[in-house]
C-alpha cells in the first residue's frame, strides 16, 4: 500500500513534465519504448593500436619506445628477471629488500637522502617492487626534468650503493610489517596461502623475521650484481619523447652498462600437489577460505579455455557461478570470486570467499560443487558465448594508453610468448568451445584442491567434523 | 562500495593543476544543463577507442535519517537489481510477489526487533513465508542482467561507491556502446526494483563484517570520526550502524531514492573517444524527459565548536596504531587549500615532515599518513594524521613526536624551498592524474557534483600559488590547537 501510494505524487510530476518537455524531442522514448538492451545496433569499432619501437643496444639490453605527446611527461618501466624464488635459504627478503633499497639506499657518489631530495625536488614517481618470480621498476618525469631524471634513474638501475644505515631501517619497518601481518585477515590468508600452494618450491618460501635479521649489504650488492643488468631486464619508454631522443639517453646513459657473467639457476617450477585441507585459527567473525590449485600457462594451449572457465566460474563479474550464488542469491559474502594468473611457464586458480564463521562450512561445500560442476556437465551455450563475448568485446581496453601497449609489447617478450600472441588472442579465445572448457576444468577438482581456511575456534571445530582431514597450520613470522 | 576495500571515505583527491594544464581542460569540456536540471560534462580524447563515464548523485550517507544509516549504501548496491524492463521475465507477475515480499519482510524486521518479547512461532512463521515467496520471484527474476549486459558489451571497470556526501557509478565502454550505457542508466535512475533485496542486506552485513570487524584499521576510524564529531552526521558510518543495517525497509530506501536520485541532482561526466553532438543526442534521448523532482531539503544538524580535546579507546586483538585529527572548514574556503599543501609538507614522500623525523631519523613510527579532508567534503570536515608505531615504541611517543611537528609549523614559517617542492609535487601529481579517462571523468564529475562548479580545478592552481608560508603558519595555529584535536588510539587489552 505503501509503495502505491508514493508512487502517486510521481506520476503527476512525470506527466507535467512531459507537456513542459516535449517540443524538440521528437526521436524521445517513452519508457515502454525502452529499446531492448539486447538489440540496441553499434556502429562498428575499428582500431588500430600504435606499435612501440624495439631497440637493442650492444650491450643486450632491450628496449621498447613509444612516443605520446599528450602529457608532458615521460614513463620508464624496468622489468627484471628476478624474485623472492632466488633468495638463499634462511635469507629469504633479499630480492624485496634490494628492489625497495634501489634509490633510498643512495648510488655512487650521491646519499640515499640526496636521491630522496633530488626525486621528489623534480616531483619525479619512483616505485620499485618485486614478488615470486619477477621484479619491476617504474619511473615517471616530467618532460622539462628529463635529462636529469632519466640520469639519476640510470645510476638508479645501475649503482645503487645500499647504504647500511638505511639498510637497517629497511630491515626494521620490515620487522614491525610482518609483525602486523596476522592483523590484516586478508593479508595473513593470502600469504599462508601462497606458502602451501608452492610447498616444495622455493617460491613457497616466506619471509620472517630470522631471516631478515640475517640479511646483511653483501646479499643486496650481489643479487643487485646478478640480476639487474642488461640481459636480464627489458625497457620500455613511453610518453613525450621521440625516438630519436630516446635513443640518446639510452645510449648516454645505458649503453655502458655490462652484463653479468655468472648466470644464476632458474629454480624448477612448481609441481601440483596432493590436496588438503588447512586450518589458521584467528579469532574474527568472518572467516576467509581459499582454494587453489596450480593452472594452465600462458605459452599451454590450455590457457585460452582456461580463461573463459575463469571468467564463468568466479572472476566475470556478478554472473559468474560462485559470485551468483554465494553472493547474490545466499547473501554469505561480500567478497567471493576466482582468480587466474598465468605467467609463461605456469598459472595459479583460486577461488575464495570471506563470510561469517556460521556460514563457513556451507560456503565452502557450495563452491566444491560448483567447481565439481564444471568439469561434470558442459557450459551452456549462453554462458560460453556470453563469457566469449566479454572477453573479446574488452579487449580494446589492453590499449588505452601508450604505457600499457609499450608495457604489453615488452611482456609478451619477456614471457617468451609468440610474438603474434595479441594478434592470435582473440581468435583462440573465439574457438573455444564448451568440450574445452570441461576439459580443462576436470583439474579443478576439490579433492586436489590446497583449501586454506582462516577462522575461529568454533569454525575449526565445525570444519573437522565435516570436512574430513584438516591440517592446523601456524603462521611463521 | 560495491567491490573492493574502502571507497570515497579515502578517495579525496588532492588536485592541483599547473595553469597551462588547467587552462586547457577547462577549454576542452563541453557543458550542459539540461531542462530537468541534469548536468551533463564530456571530454574529447582520442587515444582509444573508449569512453569512461561517471554519474554522481549529490546524495550520500549523511542524507540519512538517523535510524536509517545505511541506507544510501544499500541503495547504491540495490540499483544493480535491475529495472521494470531489465532483469524480468515478467514484471507484472513480478511486482505482485515483490510487494508480498516487502509486506512479509518488514513484518518480519518489525516482530524480531522486539527482541526476547518477539513472538518465535510467527517469527519463524514469516521467515518460512519469505523463503518461500523470494524462490517463487526468483522464477521471474534475470538475476544480475545490469552487469551481463555491460559485461558481455566490454565494459570493465563497472563500479559504484557511496561517501558521505556523493553516490557514484561508473564504468568503461567501448566508444561505440554509449546508447547501452544510456539505455542502462536513465531506466534505472527512474524505475529501479528492489528485487532480491533481503539478500543484499545480508551481502552489506558481510562487506561490514569484513572491512570494520574484522579490521582494526576500520573499527579505529569507525570509532574516531564518532567522537570527532559529536552531532553532525559524519558522525555515522557509511555501510551504517548493524543494527540499523538489519531493519533497512524498502519503502523507506523507496523514499530515500525518489528524493535524492533525481536528474536534477545529478551530474554526468563523460570522458573519451566521443562525438559531442553524438553522445549529447543519446543523452538527450533516454534523459531528458526523466522529470525533475523536489529534493528533501530537511536541515542537517550542524556540528557546535568543539571545546575540549576528545580522547576514544578501541580495544581490539592487533598491534598498537592512533589517529589524530582536527577540525576544519571544508572546500572551497581558502583555509582548505592550505590544508592540502600541509598535507603534503607533513607526509608526502620520504623527504615530507613526519616521514623523515619519526620514521627515519627517530624511528618511532612504521607509517604515517595526513589526509585532508575526512570522511566528507560538503561539510566541515577533518584534518587527521594515521600512524603506526615500530616497536618497541608506544604511542605516547609517538603523539608527542607528532605534537613536536605540528608545533614547529605553528612556530616557524616553512622554507619558500620546501613550500616551492611541494606544490611542484601536487601540479605533476595532477598531470599524471590527466593519463586516464576514468581519472578524468572521476575529477570532473567530483567537483562539479560537490562545489556545483568543475572549474574549482581550474582555479586551484591560482589558488594555491597564492599560498604563503605565512598563510600555513596561521593555519596550524588556528586549527591545530588541542581544544580542537580527536585522539583515537587501539590497543591490545591489558
Amino acid at each position: 500500500m505503501k509503495l502505491k501510494f508514493s508512487c502517486q505524487p510521481f506520476r503527476v510530476i512525470i506527466a507535467l513534465s512531459l507537456i513542459l518537455f516535449y517540443s524538440g524531442i521528437a526521436s524521445a522514448a517513452s519508457p515502454t519504448a525502452l529499446p531492448d538492451p539486447d538489440r540496441i545496433r553499434y556502429k562498428p569499432l575499428s582500431f588500430e593500436p600504435p606499435r612501440a619501437q624495439r631497440l637493442r643496444l650492444e650491450n643486450g639490453l632491450v628496449l621498447y619506445i613509444l612516443p605520446d605527446k599528450e602529457l608532458p611527461l615521460v614513463k620508464i618501466k624496468v622489468v627484471v628477471r628476478t624474485g623472492s624464488m632466488y633468495d638463499p635459504s634462511g635469507r629469504e627478503g633479499v630480492a624485496e629488500l634490494t628492489a625497495s633499497m634501489m634509490g633510498t639506499g643512495g648510488i655512487a657518489g650521491m646519499s640515499g637522502d640526496a636521491v630522496d631530495e633530488t626525486l621528489e625536488s623534480i616531483a619525479a614517481a619512483f616505485h620499485a617492487s618485486v614478488n615470486r618470480d619477477s621484479g619491476s621498476l617504474s619511473f615517471s618525469v616530467l618532460k622539462k626534468d628529463l635529462d636529469r631524471g632519466f640520469d639519476l634513474f640510470s645510476r638508479i638501475l645501475t649503482q645503487p650503493s645500499f647504504e647500511e644505515i638505511k639498510l637497517t631501517l629497511a630491515k626494521d619497518l620490515k620487522l614491525e610489517e610482518l609483525r602486523r601481518i596476522v592483523d590484516d585477515p586478508q593479508k595473513l590468508a593470502f600469504r599462508e596461502f601462497g606458502r602451501l600452494i608452492h610447498q616444495g618450491s622455493p617460491r613457497g618460501r616466506v619471509t620472517t623475521s630470522a631471516s631478515i635479521r640475517s640479511i646483511q649489504r653483501d646479499d643486496l650488492l650481489l643479487c643487485h650484481k646478478l640480476f639487474y643488468h642488461p640481459e636480464n631486464v627489458m625497457i620500455s619508454i613511453s610518453g613525450d619523447i621521440d625516438i630519436p631522443e630516446a635513443k640518446l639517453l639510452i645510449e648516454r646513459y645505458l649503453g655502458g652498462w655490462k652484463s653479468s657473467e655468472r648466470k644464476p639457476e632458474t629454480p624448477p617450477l612448481p609441481r601440483q600437489q596432493d590436496g588438503g585441507i588447512y586450518f589458521l585459527t584467528k579469532d574474527i567473525p568472518q572467516s576467509i577460505a581459499i582454494f587453489g590449485w596450480l593452472a594452465p600457462a600462458k605459452r599451454d594451449a590450455q590457457f585460452y579455455p582456461f580463461e573463459v572457465l575463469d571468467f564463468i566460474v568466479g572472476s566475470g563479474g556478478f554472473r559468474s557461478r560462485i559470485f551468483q550464488e554465494i553472493r547474490t542469491n545466499l547473501g554469505l559474502a561480500y567478497s567471493t570470486g576466482s582468480f587466474y594468473n598465468a605467467r609463461g611457464d605456469y598459472g595459479l586458480f583460486g577461488a575464495y570467499a570471506m563470510t561469517k564463521s556460521a556460514s563457513t562450512v556451507k560456503v565452502i561445500s557450495r563452491i566444491e560443487e560448483i567447481l565439481r560442476e564444471v568439469g561434470r556437465k558442459p557450459v551452456s551455450p549462453e554462458e560460453l558465448e556470453g563469457a566469449k563475448k566479454a572477453i573479446l568485446n574488452s579487449f580494446i581496453f589492453s590499449f588505452t594508453s601508450s604505457e600499457k601497449i609499450a608495457s604489453q609489447q615488452l611482456m609478451i617478450a619477456y614471457e617468451d610468448l609468440p610474438e603474434d600472441h595479441l594478434l592470435t588472442y582473440r581468435s583462440k579465445i573465439d574457438h573455444v568451445n564448451a568440450a574445452d572448457i570441461r576439459e580443462t576444468a576436470k583439474r579443478l577438482n576439490p579433492e586436489r584442491a590446497i583449501l586454506l581456511i582462516v577462522g575461529n575456534d568454533d569454525v575449526y571445530r565445525e570444519v573437522a567434523s565435516k570436512l574430513g582431514k584438516v591440517t592446523r597450520i601456524e603462521a611463521n613470522f | 562500495m560495491l567491490f573492493t576495500a574502502l571507497g570515497i571515505l579515502f578517495l579525496l583527491p588532492l588536485l592541483l593543476p599547473s595553469p597551462l594544464f588547467s587552462y586547457d581542460l577547462a577549454e576542452k569540456v563541453q557543458t550542459f544543463t539540461f531542462k530537468n536540471g541534469l548536468r551533463l560534462l564530456m571530454l574529447e580524447r582520442h587515444l582509444s577507442p573508449t569512453v569512461a563515464i561517471y554519474i554522481r548523485y549529490r546524495a550520500g550517507a549523511v542524507d540519512e535519517a538517523d535510524g536509517k544509516t545505511g541506507t544510501a549504501h544499500l541503495l547504491e548496491h540495490m540499483m544493480f537489481k535491475g529495472t521494470r524492463t531489465i532483469g524480468t521475465r515478467n514484471y507484472a507477475a513480478e511486482k505482485k510477489i515483490q510487494l508480498r515480499i516487502e509486506r512479509v519482510g518488514t513484518a518480519l524486521d518489525r516482530e524480531k526487533a522486539k527482541g526476547k518479547a518477539a513472538h518465535s512461532p510467527l517469527v519463524a512463521h514469516l521467515t518460512d513465508q519469505l523463503t518461500v515467496l523470494q524462490k517463487e520471484q526468483r522464477r521471474f527474476i534475470l538475476s544480475n542482467e545490469i552487469d551481463r549486459l555491460y559485461s558481455e558489451n566490454g565494459a570493465v571497470g563497472l563500479n559504484a561507491s557511496t561517501g558521505q556526501d556523493l553516490t557514484t557509478y561508473q564504468v568503461s565502454i567501448p566508444a561505440n556502446r554509449i546508447e547501452l550505457w544510456a539505455r542502462i542508466e536513465a531506466d534505472r535512475m527512474v524505475h529501479p526494483v528492489f528485487r532480491e533485496f533481503y539478500t543484499e542486506r545480508d551481502v552489506v552485513m558481510e562487506e561490514r563484517r569484513q572491512r570494520s570487524e574484522s579490521d582494526p584499521d576500520g573499527k579505529l576510524i569507525e570509532s574516531y570520526l564518532a567522537a570527532a564529531f559529536i552531532s553532525h552526521p559524519y558522525r555515522r558510518p557509511i555501510l551504517g550502524w548493524p543494527s540499523d543495517m538489519s531493519n533497512l525497509d524498502i519503502a523507506s530506501m523507496t523514499k530515500f531514492f525518489r528524493s535524492r536520485h533525481a536528474p536534477n541532482n545529478t551530474v554526468i561526466a563523460m570522458v573519451g573517444d566521443l562525438q559531442p553532438s553524438t553522445a549529447l543526442k543519446i543523452v538527450e534521448k533516454y534523459f531528458s524527459q526523466i522529470p525533475a523532482q523536489t529534493l528533501a531539503s530537511a536541515p542537517i544538524t550542524e556540528e557546535q565548536r568543539q571545546s575540549g580535546e576528545r580522547r576514544v579507546e578501541v580495544i581490539f586483538d592487533a598491534e598498537p596504531q592512533m589517529i589524530l585529527g582536527y577540525h576544519k572548514p571544508p572546500p572551497p574556503d581558502f583555509a582548505d587549500y592550505i590544508f592540502d599543501v600541509m598535507e603534503s609538507i607533513l607526509t608526502k614522500g620520504r623527504t615530507s615532515r613526519l616521514f623523515k623525523t619519526l620514521v627515519q631519523e627517530k624511528g618511532l613510527a612504521e607509517s604515517i599518513q595526513a589526509a585532508n579532508g575526512l570522511p566528507g567534503s560538503r561539510y566541515p570536515n577533518q584534518f587527521v594524521i594515521f600512524a603506526t608505531p615500530r616497536h618497541p615504541h608506544t604511542l605516547g611517543e609517538l603523539e608527542q613526536a607528532i605534537d613536536r611537528e605540528i608545533e614547529k609549523l605553528q612556530r616557524e614559517p616553512v622554507s619558500e624551498s620546501e613550500l616551492e617542492k611541494v606544490k611542484n609535487q601536487i601540479r605533476a601529481d595532477f598531470i599524471r592524474g590527466l593519463d586516464s579517462n576514468a581519472g578524468l571523468a572521476g575529477m570532473l564529475s567530483y567537483y562539479e557534483a560537490l562545489l556545483g562548479d568543475y572549474r574549482y580545478l581550474a582555479q586551484y592552481t591560482a589558488t594555491i600559488d597564492r599560498i604563503t608560508t605565512d598563510d600555513i603558519m596561521q593555519a596550524a595555529r588556528t586549527y591545530f590547537t588541542t581544544e580542537n584535536r580527536t585522539v583515537a588510539t587501539l590497543t591490545r587489552k591489558r
